[in-house]
């Protein structure tokens, strides 16, 4: 029967929500078949860290604080461990940049199948469907190897659990995997900023070279504030240098999968919209009736966004009044 | 410091992909290098350039000769190109395992001091191949590199991570993935071409495969096309939104 063993990736004291969700959607599909589930979380923890994990098992805690700054190859050292001593057939890692980086360093260790961004999520279908060439082709992988690694997006697990069991965590000697002279270490981070990433949004603003200026960009991060949500960028804008590459959305940015998407000034190019596919329902705004970005949209506003823009913000502002 | 650079290539238009029967047909696609390889190739040439008697080895494992590839590695500065043949790689595992047993062959015991990778090939997006050679090779894998900095016994680089800007310290040997903003890579010219015409490309055969560890069960194609409705005014999408329940967050 399965085991399987959750990463869970800790940020600053915290659980990420990717890990937050991942661990709930697992043990929700466990308990459905009768598995089992276990996690591992490293560095030290605030008091309230685990309040999100339902469910049962036992979450493994390291509290070394050389594990908040986890280089790959020292968590690919002690997760090995940990699946062989517990028996694990499953490992299951959010797919966020750390888990992405993780994932394969742990399935070449393992000798186990790597199953990334499998639509759907499940981790009991037989094939894993995902989306290739700028999400042209959905092409299924089956699994070969006695353990499969799953790498999670936070798309497939947005449901909150039913349980209100919760697992208990015991502490976990992490002191056997650290080597005195490690040849890869993690110095710091400075955080630029505490905005949500984008990766993580239920609700993003995306602006293009529609946009016609950084100074524009205002307009969506008030948008973006009033509904909760970040803002994103088309390649375009990021080139222009409007917007950060970490805002980039597309093949060569960031997979996003919010419940809602505003595309503003952006024309709707293949590489952008392989970005979307997992995006609930998407909105454009854009000059040309023709932007092909209208094809992939849910709802659709023909205009200027210097007007379109302002004058949506004081609608949604009366609504939220109203209410 | 002797430099292993892994290539591949991709589709130029991933509109030129068809799916025919359950099967991928990649006879109309015209091919370049991936993009994130030429960041690492390019990253590859300046520590050339900066460390006398370095040597850049391009690398690239295909089931038939992309040669067009490899003279492109070498029109931009790489010594030596070697394409690994062999049957149609099944996983990146596979991919890795035929990387690194040409490593191997190569450089003998003394590995590379640094290989490097792009982040992800973009057409299927496995972002797997470099951390899986790490592996196989025994060396550390820092992925998603935005920034090194090298001298002779260190590393420093720099990386986005999920909270902000990461900065790693690494000794050699080790393998790198290259991400967007690592460098601009170089344009190459007719005289670079003709140069390259003049440099070794060798073409060897990969040893009997490993079974691989996920294996291509069929394809479909996709319409990202939907039935868009077109509002006539921003407070009509705004009432839509609503009712559609989109404001939840914003009322929290
Ligand atoms: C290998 C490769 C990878 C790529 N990866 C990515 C990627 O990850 N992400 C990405 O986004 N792109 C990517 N691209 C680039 C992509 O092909 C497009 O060039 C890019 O997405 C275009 O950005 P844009 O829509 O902002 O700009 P444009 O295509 O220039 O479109 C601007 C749009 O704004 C509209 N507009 C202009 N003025 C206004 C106004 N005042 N009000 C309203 N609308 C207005 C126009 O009608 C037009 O539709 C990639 C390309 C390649 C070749
Ligand atoms: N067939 C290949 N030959 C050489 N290098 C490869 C090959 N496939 C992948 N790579 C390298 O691994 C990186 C990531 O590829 P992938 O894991 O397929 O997304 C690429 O950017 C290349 O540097």
């Amino acid at each position: 029967m399965a085991h399987y063993l959750v990463f869970l990736e800790q940020r600053g004291g915290c659980i990420s929500k990717v890990s937050v969700d991942t661990w709930n959607r697992v043990q929700q599909q466990a308990a459905q078949e009768g598995e089992s589930v276990s996690g591992f979380v490293g560095g030290p923890l605030k008091p309230t860290a685990l309040g999100e994990l339902y469910g049962n098992g036992t979450i493994y805690h390291a509290q070394d604080e050389a594990l908040s700054l986890p280089s790959e190859t020292l968590l690919c050292r002690i997760l090995s461990a940990l699946v062989a001593e517990e028996g694990c057939t499953g490992i299951v890692i959010g797919a966020t940049a750390a888990g992405r980086r993780l994932a394969p360093y742990l399935a070449e260790t393992l000798h186990a199948s790597l199953l990334g961004g499998c639509a759907g999520g499940s981790l009991h279908s037989e094939l894993c469907r995902r989306y290739i060439y700028s999400g042209l082709v959905l092409a299924a992988y089956r699994p070969e190897a006695s353990i499969r690694i799953f790498l999670q997006g936070r798309e497939q697990s947005r449901r909150s659990f039913f349980s209100t069991d919760r697992p208990h965590c015991v502490s976990f000697d992490a002191s056997p995997f650290f080597v005195p002279h490690e040849n890869l270490l993690i110095r710091s981070v400075t955080s630029g900023n505490s905005r949500k990433s984008i990766a993580e949004s239920a609700i993003i603003v995306a602006g293009g070279r529609g946009m016609g200026g950084k100074d524009q960009f205002v307009l969506l991060e008030e948008l973006a504030s009033l509904l909760g949500g970040s803002v994103g960028a088309s390649r375009s804008a990021v080139d222009e240098g409007w917007r950060p590459h970490s805002d980039q959305i597309g093949q060569t940015g960031k997979a996003v999968a919010p419940d809602l998407y505003i595309a503003c000034g952006i024309s709707g190019a293949v590489q952008h919209l392989a970005g979307l596919s997992s995006a609930r329902t998407v909105v454009a705004v854009n000059s040309d009736p023709h932007a092909p970005v209208f094809d992939a949209a849910d709802y659709g506003i023909v205009g200027d966004v210097r007007e379109v823009i302002p004058a949506f913000i004081g609608a949604v502002k009366e609504v939220l009044q109203k209410k | 410091m002797n430099i292993a650079v892994c290539i591949c290539q991709v589709p130029d238009l991933p509109s030129a992909v068809a799916v025919v029967d359950g099967s991928l047909d990649l006879s109309r696609v015209a091919w370049v290098m991936n993009p994130y390889d030429e960041y690492a190739l390019e990253e590859a040439l300046r520590l050339k350039e900066r460390f006398p008697g370095s040597a850049v080895i391009a690398l690239a494992a295909a089931p038939e000769a992309g040669k067009e590839l490899l003279l492109k590695a070498l029109a931009m500065g790489a010594d030596r190109a070697v394409e690994v043949c062999s049957s149609t790689l099944q996983d990146s595992f596979q991919t890795a395992w035929v990387l690194a047993e040409a490593i191997g062959n190569i450089y003998g015991q003394e590995l590379p001091d640094l290989v490097l990778c792009g982040r992800e090939s973009l057409d299927l997006q496995n972002a797997s191949v470099p951390a899986m050679l790490a592996g196989m090779l025994g060396m550390p894998f820092a992925g998603s590199v935005t920034a090194l900095r090298a001298d002779g016994e260190s590393l420093e680089m720099e990386r986005e991570g999920d909270d902000g800007l990461e900065t790693l310290e690494a000794l050699y040997p080790l393998v790198i993935s290259a991400e967007k903003g690592l460098n601009i890579p170089r344009k190459t010219g007719i005289r670079q071409v003709m140069e390259a015409r003049k440099k070794p490309l060798e073409i060897v055969q990969a040893s009997a495969l490993p079974d691989p560890l996920v294996r291509f069960a069929g394809a479909e194609p996709v319409s990202l096309k939907k039935a868009c409705r077109f509002v006539e005014t921003p407070s009509e999408l705004a009432g839509l939104l609503y009712r559609g329940g989109f404001f939840k967050t914003a009322q929290e």
